[in-house]
């Protein structure tokens, strides 16, 4: 069995700390990283860190479902590694019980495999001395052994020691991934993606460059689903992940959110919102869903359920690269919607009209064609149609049913039912029914 | 943490990073374990990423999502903080149903936020492999004990209930997670996404509600009617415990009882969106905006509670810009603003060398009548309680020393639970006090679901959501004053030529997290460590008590730098 790593661009390489060597030349399972020679990967280290970060990005993790975060914690999934995790919010213990493990991974002694996932992004701290203090920092103690500082460790450098030995390095979010809005236009910290930290050049010790998963927050599925796929093929019982030009799971990002959005429809038809809570599409309230990569209101939120769109609320492009800047002011039409939206509503219009007419026609039973009438008492219905719409009909039955069997003429010879408008027949008179609400129900 | 011998058994310990709470958060801290007391106690904010400074020069629309994304804990609380500054500066109101929606998010935020804290952050340090550990005389006591709230929460033995909220495999830690996860299912509906809601804008809200998102939401509302009776029920017994077991608990992360809130949940009717009238309908909140000092209740007008506060930097890295005149040396109702009212403050980073005695923390310090404040879910309830200023709701009355909470039948009975402000305040009764939040907040969820359900059903004007607005070409001002989940949210800002002029955010955890100010005195969650003894009879050098002090106060610190 053999599998082709060149979407990474050459050899899987030799995985430092561990041992074993994981290469074009060994290609089943992982053997040696926390399994046998040749079975399966039994635990994965991750060590989640946070630099630049809001912690949004661990709270959607926390709403993933497909797994979930105890599915992957407590090992409940079959043939994925149990996942021991290292995350400043989780933890048990504090201060070096939650660092030790990773100074050991920095000094290559954790002697198992380890994913680093980065939450936030990267600020230039590496600009200055560390004299000169930090704008993000996680544990104490400096990095040496003998080290007897009591400063802070600033985060770049945990995010530049663990770099080598990762087997491979996720950035979670869209400040991770793009900057975000930390990197954004005014900012004084100098913050940068985890690409733009590491450079071109990074490969994890697999071999994989920086794996990207966007979002302000992201889907929690979209990340731990990542998580697991690649699990699943690190186990060797699943493909190799499918990753986009810019490291995006490109299942889940290949696709524009517009094209999944429950409101496309509204765009197809010509139909805009006019103001914030209208139902239909949002473009013309500053929505970009047509050009931006998302997958939110196909998987929704959490558990399937919300997503922008789908609460009627304008897309920002927070998955973007050029979020913020290229999408700002937000709640404002985006220009190329004047001219897409323009002719959409042309377009659209005609289209709309024609399918109305459809439903006007699918809106009937057959029944109520044959007898001239629409028997609901929600509304004065007289379901005569005209002629325009008799005629209309007669062609659009006549192109549908061809080349099979028309329906419609057989409707035409079905008897009516004898037992219809039951009460009638009965003599009972509906109108003086008892008044089973009496006063519960007030006159508007 | 890591510990380095001094003189005799003091020991220089750094928690760094303090794991289980929101964000960078480590404090440093001069342990005397032999004595088991904390003598000198440094909290770290180790963090900054500019907001305000990337929120000058934009477009004000693009206050609310930028705003929003300093903090993934509460950032529906930014963004609805960030809403309000908007409508003030802006001249403008949403209808009543807008400001229903609102409340509803802002509740269902709680609902998620509540048992995720009170289980994953703060109930593994009372689980059974902690207890075990560090006081097993404590776990063999806990094994005689039965659980008196056992009918309502199913755990026979007090040695149950630590059992289930070990982490990651107890009952109580998971079933959080999930409920956690089906109060932010409910939230989406109409927010779109968790956190960093997708639907705010100025003048209201851009759902689309309707029948389908009304019951979903209903459906889960009313899941947290049994939930949150078992909550109550197993942090009583909890705290009842350990301090029948142990007095001296009660001096675990004890504090004055002193409390900043700006109240959330706004009155449909009342809100209006300007400075001049915030007096009343902040009054009209489902929680009651004030300040409490040493348990005495000192106002429930939110303008003097924004007078009050001023932001001090002498032990953060930031410098001071005071220098220059005051943008505003009055609110908009003529009550004067200090130098260092957030109204007039610069944001002037200065990364630097972590000093105790100099600087230390990318928390400011910020103080309410020059006094260190808490903030958080129990302000919420000390200050709806102490006020008696709730008007007349369904399910909820405050007597002047407590709040009564009537949480209506679903498969448990209907339970009448009262949460009562207690004599010694410290982490024990913090813990507790949440659980109680989460019911308050399932309440006022409940309540304007049933507001909204009505609201649509009468139709009109009132059932819409969004109001118009044009951005004011000229200088005007907004101040978003807000509840926020996890308490005191407040966002100044300053419009020139339709562009943000000055940003500025305060959160909760800045109060509670702050450093020492100029005249010394510690912050809150600083003096709670102080205060703390350690009572671990096996394993004192662990210093559970500190970090269940520090955990407590259920801090937010990106929130709290941004």
């Amino acid at each position: 069995m053999t599998y082709d790593p060149s979407p990474f661009g050459g050899k899987l390489r030799t995985v430092p700390y561990a041992g074993a060597v994981f290469g074009a030349d060994y290609p089943v399972g992982l053997g040696g990283l926390g399994g046998s020679p040749d079975g399966p990967l039994n635990e994965v280290h991750v060590f989640w860190i946070a630099g630049m970060s809001c912690d949004g990005c661990s709270i959607a993790a926390t709403g993933a479902t497909n797994p979930s975060v105890e599915d992957l914690l407590l090992g409940r999934v079959p043939n994925l590694p149990k996942v021991i995790l290292h995350h400043p919010v989780l933890n048990p213990g504090a201060g070096t019980e939650l660092t030790r493990p990773m100074k050991k991974a920095v000094e290559g002694n954790l002697g198992a495999p380890y994913v680093v996932v980065l939450e936030g992004s990267v600020p230039d701290d590496q600009a200055f001395p560390t004299e000169l203090g930090y704008f993000s920092a996680m544990g104490a103690g400096g990095f040496d052994p003998d080290s007897e500082t009591d400063q802070p460790n600033r985060v770049t450098d945990w995010l530049w020691k663990l770099a080598p030995g990762a087997a491979a390095y996720v950035a979670i979010g869209t400040c991770a991934t793009w900057g975000g809005i930390p990197a954004a236009a005014g900012n004084i910290t100098g913050s940068m993606s985890l690409t733009d930290f590491l450079g071109k050049d990074y490969r994890s010790a697999l071999g994989v460059p920086v794996v990207n998963v966007p979002g302000c927050s992201p889907v929690g599925d979209n990340f731990t689903e990542t998580v697991a796929a690649v699990l699943l093929f690190l186990q060797n019982l699943a493909p190799l992940p499918k990753f986009d030009e810019l490291g995006r799971p490109a299942w889940l990002f290949e696709e524009t959110v517009h094209r999944h959005c429950p409101k496309a429809g509204y765009y197809e038809e010509g139909v805009f919102a006019e103001q914030e809570g209208d139902n239909e599409c949002l473009v013309e309230i500053g929505c970009w869903g047509p050009v931006v990569q998302c997958n939110i209101v196909e998987r929704g939120a959490i558990n399937g359920m919300g997503g922008c769109m789908v609460a009627g609320g304008a897309c920002i492009g927070c998955t973007m690269p050029g979020f913020p800047d290229k999408y700002s002011p937000f709640y404002k039409a985006p220009p190329g919607s004047f001219i897409s939206g323009g002719l959409t509503k042309i377009n659209g219009g005609a289209i709309r009209r024609l399918r109305r007419m459809s439903m006007k026609s699918g809106n009937r039973e057959a029944l109520w064609d044959s007898v001239g009438e629409v028997p609901s008492g929600w509304a004065d219905d007289k379901g005569k149609p005209s002629a325009f719409d008799k005629t209309n009909a007669f062609f659009y039955k006549k192109l549908q049913y061809r080349g099979s069997v028309h329906q419609g003429k057989r409707n035409k010879k079905q008897p009516l039912p004898a037992s219809r408008d039951i009460l009638r027949q009965k003599g009972i008179d509906h109108n003086q029914g008892t008044d089973v609400l009496g006063d519960r129900v007030r006159t508007r | 943490m890591s510990a380095t011998r001094a003189a005799d058994d003091v020991r220089e310990m750094d928690f760094d990073p303090v794991t289980r709470v929101a964000g960078a958060l480590s404090f440093q801290a001069s342990v005397d374990v032999g004595g088991g007391r904390v003598l000198d106690a440094s909290a770290l904010a180790t963090l900054f990423r500019g907001y305000e400074v990337i929120l000058e020069g934009r477009d004000p629309r693009d206050a609310i999502f930028v705003s929003s994304r300093a903090c993934g804990v509460s950032g529906g609380g930014h963004a609805t903080a960030s809403a309000l500054a908007c409508e003030m500066a802006f001249g403008i109101q949403p209808p009543p149903m807008g400001i229903v929606a609102r409340n509803l998010m802002a509740a269902l935020e709680c609902l998620y936020d509540h048992p995720t804290s009170l289980f994953t952050r703060i109930g593994p340090d009372y689980s059974e492999p902690v207890v075990r550990e560090t006081n097993p005389e404590l776990w063999e006591r806990a094994l005689q004990t039965a659980a008196p709230g056992r009918g309502t929460h199913g755990f026979e033995l007090i040695a149950d209930i630590m059992t289930a909220l070990t982490r990651f495999s107890g009952k109580l830690y998971t079933e959080a997670l999930h409920r956690g996860r089906r109060a932010r299912e409910a939230y989406v509906l109409i927010g779109g996404k968790y956190p960093h809601p997708q639907t705010l804008a100025p003048g209201g809200i851009s759902s689309t509600i309707d029948t389908q998102d009304m019951n979903v939401m209903l459906m889960r509302v009313t899941e947290f009617f049994d939930y949150s009776k078992k909550v109550v029920a197993v942090w009583d017994d909890v705290v009842d415990f350990f301090l029948e077991a142990e007095p001296r608990f009660r001096e675990v992360g004890a504090g004055p009882a002193s409390f900043i809130d700006l109240g959330q949940w706004d009155d449909p009717y009342a809100y209006d969106g300007t400075f001049e009238t915030a007096t009343a309908w902040a009054q009209r909140r489902w929680s009651t905006p004030g300040a409490i000092v040493d348990g005495r209740l000192r106002t429930t007008d939110v303008q003097q509670v924004n007078m009050g506060v001023e932001e001090f930097v002498d032990h953060s890295f930031y410098e001071s810009w005071t220098s220059q005149a005051p943008r505003l040396r009055s609110d908009p109702a003529g009550n004067p603003l200090s130098a260092y009212h957030p109204s007039n403050k610069e944001t002037i980073p200065q990364p630097g060398q972590t000093d105790p005695a100099r600087k230390y923390s990318w928390c400011t310090a910020p103080r309410w009548d020059r006094q260190p404040m808490e903030t958080g879910a129990p302000a919420r309830l000390w200050m709806t309680a102490l006020a008696r200023k709730l008007p007349h709701r369904s399910f909820m009355e405050p007597t002047g020393s407590g709040l009564r909470l009537a949480v209506p039948q679903a498969w448990l009975p209907t339970a009448e639970l009262e949460w009562r402000a207690p004599r010694h305040w410290g982490a024990l009764e913090r813990n507790r006090a949440h659980a109680y939040a989460l019911a308050q907040a399932t309440l006022v969820a409940y309540e304007n679901l049933v507001l909204g359900l009505d609201l649509m059903r009468r139709g009109g004007p009132d059932a819409g959501v969004f109001t118009h607005y044009k951005i004011p070409k000229g200088v005007s001002h907004g101040t978003g004053l807000w509840g926020g989940t996890r308490g005191y949210t407040s966002h100044h800002m300053t419009l020139e030529s339709q562009v943000i002029e000055s940003y500025q955010i305060l959160g909760p955890s800045t109060f509670t997290m702050s450093p020492r100010d100029g005249q010394g005195n510690p912050g809150p969650c600083e003096a709670a460590v102080v205060a703390t003894p350690l009572l671990s009879t096996a394993n004192p050098e662990r210093c559970i008590d500190v970090l269940r002090a520090i955990r407590s106060f259920n801090p937010s610190m990106s929130c709290a730098t941004h």
